[in-house]
């Protein structure tokens, strides 16, 4: 059973001080800071932080089940298709520096984010007339009405979708203050102001981050305002990450990321997440439209490849032990997750050589060695050499096809390049439709250039989506799943992240790093 | 020597022009797409709104010899425009990183001229003896280790463990970071700044340090050989005023135009010395900005970069006459 960290330690009376933060920038300046523009987990952090949005994820009531929970808004409705969300607004909520949110906040944060063009401005395209909007054809989001009166913000969706719920708290969708309207795409190199814990006391330098206590906070989720948080929070950018955790070591830092190589160091000397399963997937996948491993015809070859593959051995050779092996494509936590939904997750050589015993005997052969495909350099190479020393073990020829970094999800599996290739996946927000729609769906963000499009699927999937009652819809995205996995076997599941930071406990308590990644600033005391 | 130095400073022009715009041109030799690597095609498959969003923004639709153009027309206003990745002007960041790349370079080249001129002196003087021979394992060695094992290894010995071990704050080093930003004279550190800048000057000098010893040590051991020095012998000098009178002004000639050349070199590339300790200067930038397809910080920075290292010669080659008085700058050979 995957292990969870538990949920943030009673805080000691100690409290406030200073927080010297190395973990979260451990590899680089962040490009992007703001709320509209960012993509990156590591500034998701600071986002977090600074700014609080409709829903918020409670991964501490339960860390192995997060649920969205109302955040700003103090509560909301959906009607019977989830195709209008109306979201009654907390009164009373402000910026740091006092200006009021009220419902025509969001609606003028959302057109200013869906007008910039960040990486997930593609979202309000969930939202009636938002497609269109970001394509400058209408000069607001037709879908939004906002009653500053009453309160009230509605969103009426482009297509019916039951979880959005969760992706209405996402970074993209929380509000900004007016005068990150006229700054536009520079708000972020100016003195942010936010509305959670915890607003910024300096414009970013390209040496650390600055955060100071918001006094004006409502408090998270529950209300609780974490009287005992520390009262500034220093994030020092580093550029290399086994430096940043020898910055720990030698008491520069309080916390840092853990570089391969060094989990038994942080296990055994600092308190760790490297238990903490991360909504997140290491897996490869098939291209349907390759004659060499796409259609019917090929399933018991990639039947005879999944369980060719030791996800054992390549977690301990090139893991260190720290992955999860997974038994499906969605990691646990996210709800509706069913263990050992894969059929052929599991290392049986013999049943892989029996499989593809069956499809030669059939009149299949193979056109040449099986190309792997991977974006060159990291830890890619080295679980590429183990699978193809598998797949040659159980008589499928294969070698390693490195593929150049850069570019390597937008121009190489985006211009349909894949065979069998590696791709990852973090989610975006706990929901299963993150794990199913937008990666295998044939109308998602990857525009299906992997090939898989089955419309069994894309129904069943957008059965789910439409679906108010959580246990149908979760019992229909596990049919997805097992469709993708078992029927189709188009995807071969690897392993699921876990957790990467470490942190020095004789200074910090309630330190942790929930299944989405993110450290709860706000839970911390600084207590040495 | 005046209409020399002129000369080579118009020569600045034609070359600074030319490899900016061979970087220019070279950025769209480079694989995928900059305005999908832009749109966090790194990543994930950019929503291709995004890119075409990209493209109009930054005028990446624009034919290369229009952009170009625009480009040189800002440069010569001294705009060199803003950031792809975060909007930030590159004048600004300019400003910021250079001076941090110039002062550690400045005090690995002081590492290298005191160290590497000493230690080649040394072992060229006493040729074979056991300080010979040790110096000749310990620069050899220093050029074989590279520069992030050196920079882990300082690291580890000089802030880690008296972090562990407890010892006094003064024996004390950091990891990384540049610290406190007080200076004096620009490049000389105040306060706590030294204890930052220590261990990442010992590992960008490394590698030159060893390689200017071997060759002062070469050098020198064909001073020693020639015709004037005997002569200095026969007149009843000493052996010290033999050597730095007269030996050591001829032997250095190859040597300043190495460590010239290493000093143009560290401003702009000591990447993995910059990474290592989190120094964030002019080579780090660079290479960070070739893998966002972050054209106007790299046409930026590498312009200074290509600045410093003609004027960096220059002054090398002005210092020749100085060093050896044979030598007139500027005057045709046979003259």
């Amino acid at each position: 059973m995957p292990m969870v960290s538990s949920a943030a330690k009673p805080q000691a009376a100690a409290g406030g001080g200073e927080l010297i933060d190395g973990s979260t920038f451990p590899q680089g300046t962040p490009s992007h800071l703001e709320p509209a523009l960012n993509a990156e987990l590591d500034s998701y952090q600071v986002v977090r932080a600074m700014y609080d949005g409709l829903t918020d994820i409670d991964t501490i009531t339960d860390p192995a089940a997060p649920a969205t929970v109302p955040h700003q808004a103090e509560s909301y409705e959906t009607n019977e298709d989830a195709t209008v969300w109306t979201f009654q607004i907390r009164e009373g909520l402000t910026f740091a520096d006092g200006e009021p949110i009220v419902p025509s906040t969001y609606v003028r944060s959302w057109e200013r984010a869906a007008s910039l063009g960040g990486d997930y401005s593609y979202l309000f395209d969930f939202i009636e007339g938002g497609a269109e909007f970001r394509a400058g054809e209408g000069d607001s989001l037709t879908g939004v009405v906002a009653d500053d009166e009453a309160m009230t913000l509605t969103v009426t969706l482009s297509a019916p979708y039951a979880n959005f719920d969760a992706v209405a708290g996402f970074q993209v969708f929380r509000p900004v203050p007016e005068a990150a309207v006229a700054s536009a795409e520079n708000y972020e190199n100016e003195l942010m102001v936010g509305s959670g814990a915890y607003t910024m006391e300096a414009p970013r330098n390209d040496q650390e981050i600055v955060l100071v206590k918001n006094d004006a906070w409502g408090g998270d989720f529950s209300g609780n305002t974490w009287e005992t948080r520390p009262d500034r929070i220093v994030f020092l950018i580093s550029a290399d990450v086994d430096t940043s955790f020898n910055s720990m070591e030698a008491g520069e830092t309080m916390s840092a990321s853990v570089p391969a190589g060094r989990a038994q160091d942080a296990r055994d000397n600092w308190g760790s997440s490297l238990d903490v399963i991360q909504l997140a997937s290491y897996h490869f996948i098939f291209n349907d439209r390759d004659e060499r491993v796409g259609g019917e015809e090929n399933v018991l070859l990639r039947q005879a490849i999944s369980q060719a593959i030791d996800r054992e051995a390549i977690n301990e050779a090139i893991f260190n032990g720290m992955r999860v092996l997974s038994t499906g494509i969605t990691p646990p936590g996210i709800p509706g997750f069913q263990e050992n939904i894969c059929d052929y997750c599991g290392y049986d050589p013999a049943a892989a050589e029996a499989a593809f015993g069956e499809w030669t005997a059939a009149g299949n052969a193979q056109d040449g060695p099986l190309p792997i495909q991977f974006n060159d350099g990291g830890v890619h190479n080295g679980v590429v050499d183990i699978i193809v020393e598998n797949l040659a073990a159980v008589g499928i020829e294969a070698v390693p096809d490195p593929q150049p970094s850069e570019g390597y999800f937008s121009d190489f599996l985006g211009g349909g390049g894949a065979v069998f290739a590696r791709v990852g996946w973090i989610a975006d927000y706990p929901t299963y439709d993150n794990f199913t729609y937008d990666i295998f769906g044939t109308a998602s963000l990857d525009l299906n250039n992997y090939g898989y499009s089955n419309p069994a699927f894309d129904d069943l999937v957008a059965e789910a989506k439409s679906t108010t009652d959580p246990e149908i819809r979760n019992g229909l995205f596990n049919e997805a799943e097992e469709l993708l996995l078992n029927t189709d076997v188009m995807a071969v599941p690897i392993n699921w992240y876990v957790g990467d930071l470490a942190w020095d406990e004789s200074k910090v308590e309630g330190f942790y790093q929930d299944v989405l990644g993110l450290v709860h600033f706000e839970a911390i005391t600084v207590v040495g | 020597m005046f209409a020399f130095i002129v000369r080579r400073l118009l020569q600045l022009i034609p070359t600074v022009f030319l490899a900016i715009s061979f970087l220019f041109l070279l950025f769209y030799v480079l694989p995928s797409d900059p305005a999908s690597i832009i749109a966090g095609g790194n990543n994930r498959t950019p929503d291709p709104l995004v890119v075409e969003q990209v493209r109009e923004r930054y005028g990446l639709n624009d034919p290369v010899l229009q952009q170009f153009l625009h480009y040189w027309g800002r440069v010569l206003h001294w705009d060199l425009g803003t950031s792809f990745n975060n909007g930030q002007s590159v004048n600004a960041l300019l400003a910021e990183k250079a001076p941090r790349s110039i002062r550690l370079a400045i005090w690995a080249t002081i590492i290298e001229v005191i160290v590497g001129i000493s230690v080649g002196l040394i072992s060229a003087v006493k040729r074979y003896s056991l300080i010979d021979k040790l110096t000749t394992v310990a620069t050899t060695a220093a050029a074989a280790i590279p520069a992030f094992v050196l920079g882990y290894l300082l690291q580890y010995t000089f802030a880690v463990t008296p972090e562990k071990r407890n010892w006094p704050d003064w024996l004390q080093l950091k990891t990384s970071r540049l610290g406190p930003d007080s200076w004096f004279l620009f490049f000389i550190p105040t306060s706590d700044q030294w204890r930052y800048l220590i261990l990442p000057s010992i590992t960008l000098a490394s590698v030159s340090t060893a390689l200017a010893a071997r060759m002062m040590r070469g050098s020198m051991l064909e001073v020693l050989k020639a015709d004037f020095m005997r002569t200095a012998k026969s007149k009843g000098l000493g052996e010290r005023a033999v050597i730095f009178r007269h030996g050591l002004r001829n032997a250095l000639i190859p040597v300043i135009t190495l460590i010239g050349i290493d000093f143009g070199t560290v401003v702009g590339a000591a990447v993995l010395t910059e990474t290592v300790f989190s120094w964030p200067g002019i080579g780090s930038q660079i290479v960070d900005s070739v893998f966002d397809r972050d054209l106007p910080v790299i046409l930026g920075l590498s312009l200074v970069v290509v600045i410093a290292y003609v004027t960096v010669n220059l002054i090398v080659d002005m210092s020749y006459a100085w060093f050896d008085p044979r030598i007139r700058l500027g005057e045709r050979a046979g003259g």
